[in-house]
């Protein structure tokens, strides 16, 4: 088992981020191809590769694409998500920082294919030396034709704008992302409409996470066949995994579609640290639901094997649980994190958040009774699904998991026996 | 006619208009979708969740019915125990942040939250944590009072601050549980409008710094009104109580909701016109210096009218129809000129594009259609004509400064009928109190030519005569409503009975009626 | 997140700095709308003074002709924003997942023991302000502590400690 180098083939290449060394190494050349063909066929090749929103929710690109409304007088609008908050992903980072060309090549070829002039790059606030990367890789290309009123030479405009953001998870999700670049709070839209339709500044507006985008050159270039070489049926080319919590190796490794999960963590990141033993896998980022290590085994990394062993393959961020972890600390940490991040709009995620913290923090302190597990429980059930958008069930969704898995954990906790000040430790 | 659809609600066919969202368009047919977010003049934000629906078949399984439009065939499930599910969820949540402190609350009696507790959930709160702690008594400005801990975050407040008045003085700061309802430091509530915010908000977190602790609602009359703070006519509704052994008294005036004339709000200073029904009202009838009853003095008016010379009635653009009317009539017997000056009540520049009118009288349209004279020189050659001046409760103190006043009356008999004491008045040889807009039954025509006609709202321990009753006894041809409904009904468009007027109002035709200036 | 809703009046009138408002107005040029420059223009605002004061909540929302309230909603909505100064060294610790897995907690307990800081305030001498932030994105090499807004990964005790010494 090893790693191909498809998205992260410059990331070892040193200087690669400037464009000099990039163009050196291949960056832009798919654009003389590009503009020899038409938007549509642009379109059918990458619905042919099968790539799949790399932003966690797994929809196919092209098909998405395919959404736009044709001729509505209106612009249309390319927002490109970096917003990457889901706890345990850290890919994007390096596309920004090791090779902002591929992203800003990705970026014109997605601006061809649905008639995009204007995109904006909506990055979390957070990336603070990322965000310098990767404007000065913007003001390179501008400088240098790929950007601008002649991208490349050829009669097409395409303005590039970095648009930070300043703290907030939920500008993940893709309208409270187009909200914050209207200057709002990021609180999502209601959907329908979809953004497709009337997205940013009320034009149809494609929104695509970094990875989608920066997968579009390889693809254009080598043809959908070949990314579909990678992967598996209906989980196809590579993906940026991320590797953290308790291994040896922890990191970023690009690998196809579809490789077993237990084998990967072992062989790639170097297995459980410290020589411990496995308690569980949280496969996707905080949000999906986790898999003890009898179910870890039988999981492969796609799509599919995680919707068959009811969790996520998510934003690809594995974490990796060892036998010291106490998980009703864990939970704590996940819903304090979710309840920061609520935007606060919806009564059940405001309030429900809110309330499941502060159940938690009483049973860590050794306060609970098992009637607040049981209400834990069901206040999960009572919140998910009931909100504009699915951050109470990035919530909700794990703590149930971690819930009905390690429910003995939880009682300890409530019937004194567990005399841990771990969580305590924390507020 | 709008477009009818039928659809399903809990199985059962109904026929409701297409188009309108779920809410509005069931409701309309008596069935409630709980909502504390959704208003139909702010539109539907969808945060409250509470009116979270199923449709069957549908996808997805739930939809916020403030957001989903009717549709033919629909099968909306309202009453299905996932939903009530739902719905008792929804509310425990809005609870467990709650104050729950009823008993001081002025909304209690009037609270989406207590209605819906009843309603939707009656359990036994689960709230064994630490409540969020937030602001109270926040004084955000033209006299509204925040409290954020009772507050729903349903944002009707800051959408009409936003969307209604532009003015935007009102934001939801923080995120998450924290989330409160705030203005800008420095930057309170100014607008003419702001006090709307109280009426829209379901519960009670926007109170009234007037209102705040006067009176439980459930001991409120409520009676159907028409504001007279300017010549929109908003409908209203007076909020009035006499409590045991005590003078009645109106507590507040609130919007009553009317398509036609000012949709779901009405102004500030509208609002607060009660005051004016409250204090400086003229309370006893004089002859000379000396204080009489109203029958001594309306006899000592009779008494004079009945000498023949000059008169001149001078009447009020505040006045009803009717009060118009019988006065005309009472004139046209006696050979007397009327006017009714009242250049003073138009303040211009003062109205907005909104609800506020630059002029100040109700019912300045009736007395265009009543042919009566409103100019300056006709008012003045009028007076300067006659030997005895009638001013039937015109304030002319609006119109005319205390030394023309002075000088017009000096050398003139005047007689005075007026519901507020007046500087004019003092000048008066006789003077009798009359009721005022509340304390009377009566019809005026507003701004955009839409008739009104209002009930009589207040019963003081000792009313004050009504203009029409007045004028009857002094020997009007028209002695009773119905004679001034008869005489009226003569004129275009006019029914022959007020109780047929719809209770938003009547578009008259006449379109000399509507002087549709700012 | 805790309550932001209590700004810090200077007391002074606030404006941008020359080359603040150069770069407002190249901004300007980017945006359709006017009231997309609030989040850019609390950045610049926090570049030129290191905080967010109310004077210049109020200035950004005239100069962008939108409502006080939405540019104070936005300033206490976004948590990057530093509503009070911060200390000269501004440490976050990440204290989420992936860095709670790999002893955060030793991290912000040495700051909080040794240097007497407490999460959210300024130490008395101005030199360091610590916070407790939410995930940062670098959980393949964590725990992760920003300082002054440059990353250090892969980090313990003993390198915090070397860390804070070499500042000046």
């Amino acid at each position: 088992m090893e790693e191909v180098k498809i998205l992260s083939a410059k990331f070892a290449i040193k200087d690669a981020h400037k464009l000099k060394v990039a163009k050196k190494h291949g960056a832009y050349a798919t654009l003389d191809k590009l503009f020899a063909m038409a938007p549509v066929d642009v379109i059918d090749e990458v619905k042919r590769s099968g790539l799949r929103g790399r932003g966690g929710a797994g929809f196919p690109a092209g098909v998405k694409w395919g959404f736009l409304p044709k001729d509505t007088g209106k612009p249309v609008y390319l927002a490109v998500n970096s917003d990457e908050s889901e706890p345990a992903t850290f890919k994007d980072r390096y596309i920004l920082v090791k090779d902002p060309h591929l992203l800003i090549e990705g970026i014109i070829i997605c601006s061809y294919a649905i008639g995009s002039h204007d995109t904006y790059i909506y990055i979390r606030g957070e990336y603070t030396t990322q965000v310098k990367a990767l404007q000065a890789a913007i003001d390179e290309a501008y400088k240098a034709g790929y950007l601008g009123d002649k991208v490349a030479g050829q009669d097409y405009r395409i303005d590039v704008t970095v648009h930070r953001g300043a703290g907030a998870y939920v500008c993940g999700e893709e309208t409270a992302l187009l909200e914050s670049i209207e200057g709002k709070k990021g609180q999502p839209r209601a959907k329908p409409p979809f953004p497709a339709v009337a997205g940013l500044y009320g034009c149809p507006t494609i929104i695509n996470n970094v990875q989608s985008i920066a997968s579009l050159p390889y693809i254009l270039d080598k043809g959908a066949d070949a990314y579909r070489a990678y992967g598996t049926e209906k989980s196809s080319g590579t993906h940026l995994f991320g590797i953290s919590g308790h291994v040896e190796r922890p990191g970023m490794y690009e690998l196809p579609l579809g490789l077993p999960l237990l084998e990967v963590i072992d062989t790639i990141a170097g297995g459980v640290w410290k020589g411990r033993k496995l308690k569980g896998v949280i496969p996707g980022g905080s949000s999906t639901p986790v898999l003890l290590p009898e179910e870890a085994k039988t999981v492969t990394l796609d799509y599919e094997s995680m919707a068959a062993h009811k969790t996520m393959f998510g934003s690809g961020g594995i974490v990796v649980l060892d036998e010291t972890v106490d998980i009703v600390a864990l939970v704590k940490n996940l819903i304090d994190f979710y309840h920061h991040e609520s935007c606060g709009q919806c009564t059940p995620c405001r309030e429900g958040l809110g309330w499941m913290l502060k159940l938690i923090k009483k049973i860590l302190r050794g306060e609970g009774s098992p009637a607040d597990i049981d209400l834990l429980r069901e206040l999960c059930d009572n919140i998910e699904m009931k909100t504009v958008c699915v951050l109470s069930a990035a919530c909700t969704m794990p703590v149930r998991s971690y819930l009905d898995k390690f429910r003995p954990e939880f009682e300890a906790y409530v019937t004194k026996t567990n005399a841990s000040p771990a969580g305590l430790q924390q507020e | 006619m709008a477009d009818m659809v039928k659809l399903f609600v809990n199985g059962v066919e109904v026929e409701v208009e297409a188009g309108k969202n779920l809410i509005d368009a069931i409701g309309a047919v008596g069935i409630e979708i709980p909502h504390l977010c959704y208003h139909p003049a702010l539109g539907a934000d969808g945060n409250c969740r509470m009116c979270l629906v199923g449709i069957e078949d549908g996808r997805p399984p739930l939809v916020p019915a403030c957001k989903t439009p009717a549709m033919a065939g629909m099968k909306v499930l309202l009453d299905a125990e996932h939903i009530r599910k739902i719905q008792r969820d929804v509310m425990e949540l809005e609870l467990i942040n709650h104050p729950t402190d009823c008993p001081v609350c002025d909304q209690a009696g009037e609270c989406r939250l207590q209605d819906y507790y009843m309603s939707y959930d009656r359990r036994q709160s689960r709230m064994t944590v630490p409540q969020v702690v937030k602001g109270k008594k926040m004084a955000f400005g033209c006299g509204v009072v925040h409290d954020q801990e009772r507050c729903v975050l349903c944002g009707r407040c800051v959408r009409f601050c936003r969307q209604i008045t532009k003015t935007g003085e009102l934001g939801i700061i923080n995120r998450s549980d924290d989330a409160r309802v705030n203005i800008f430091p420095g930057r309170p509530l100014h607008n003419r409008y702001a006090l709307n915010v109280v009426d829209l908000c379901p519960v009670g977190a926007m109170t009234s710094a007037d209102f705040r602790f006067q009176q439980r609602v459930w001991f409120l009359k409520k009676s159907p009104g028409v504001c007279h703070g300017c010549a929109r006519g908003c409908s209203i509704t007076v909020d009035h109580n006499r409590e045991k052994e005590q003078e009645a008294r109106i507590y507040r005036l609130r919007p009553r909701h009317n398509p036609l004339v000012n949709g779901y709000f009405i102004c500030d200073s509208g609002r607060m016109s009660y005051k004016a029904e409250e204090e400086g009202r003229l309370n006893e009838a004089r002859h000379g210096r000396l204080a009489r009853s109203v029958d001594q003095a309306l006899l000592a008016v009779a008494e004079d009218l009945a000498q023949g010379g000059k008169i001149t009635f001078i009447l009020s653009p505040d006045s009803s129809l009717e009060q118009m009317v019988t006065i005309r009539a009472l004139a046209e017997k006696l050979g007397a000129t009327l006017s009714g000056f009242s250049d003073g009540w138009i303040i211009p520049g003062d109205g907005d594009d909104f609800l506020i009118r630059d002029d100040k009288a109700a019912n300045r349209a009736g007395l265009e259609l009543l042919g009566i004279d409103c100019s300056r020189t006709g008012f003045t050659a009028a007076v300067e004509a006659a030997d005895l001046v009638v001013n039937c409760n015109n304030d002319l103190g609006r119109s005319l400064s205390a030394e023309e006043l002075g000088q017009l009356f000096q050398s003139r008999r005047l007689i005075s009928f007026a519901s507020h004491r007046r500087e004019i008045d003092n000048q008066a040889e006789i003077v009798i109190p009359v009721a005022s807009w509340s304390e009377y039954a009566g019809s005026v025509i507003n701004c955009q030519g839409i008739l009104q006609h209002f009930p009589r709202a207040v019963v003081r321990n000792q009313p004050p005569m009504e203009l029409v009753e007045l004028i009857a006894r002094l020997g009007s041809p028209l002695q009773s409503e119905a004679d001034c409904w008869q005489e009226l009904a003569r004129l275009p468009g006019l029914p022959a009975d007020p109780a047929t007027i719809p209770t938003e109002g009547l578009q008259l035709n006449d379109n000399e009626a509507a002087h549709d200036q700012p | 997140m805790s309550d932001r809703s209590e700004l810090i009046s200077t007391g002074k009138p606030f404006s941008f700095d020359k080359k603040r408002d150069a770069a407002f107005e190249q901004l300007s040029k980017r945006y359709p709308t006017r009231e997309s420059l609030i989040l850019p223009a609390l950045w610049l605002t926090q570049e030129q003074e290191g905080w967010v004061c109310q004077e210049a909540i109020a200035y950004i929302a005239d100069r962008i002709g939108t409502f006080a309230s939405k540019v104070y909603e936005a300033a206490t909505f976004y948590t990057m924003y530093h509503l009070r100064p911060t200390g000269r060294y501004h440490i976050c610790v990440c204290r989420t997942l992936s860095c709670w897995l790999r002893g955060k907690q030793e991290i912000v307990d040495y700051l909080r023991n040794e240097l007497s800081l407490t999460p959210g305030m300024v130490s008395e001498d101005g030199r360091y302000s610590l916070e407790e932030v939410e995930c940062l994105g670098h959980c393949g090499s964590a725990p992760v502590v920003q300082l002054n807004g440059e990353f250090h990964e892969d980090m313990d005790v003993e390198k915090l400690k070397a860390l804070l010494a070499s500042l000046q």
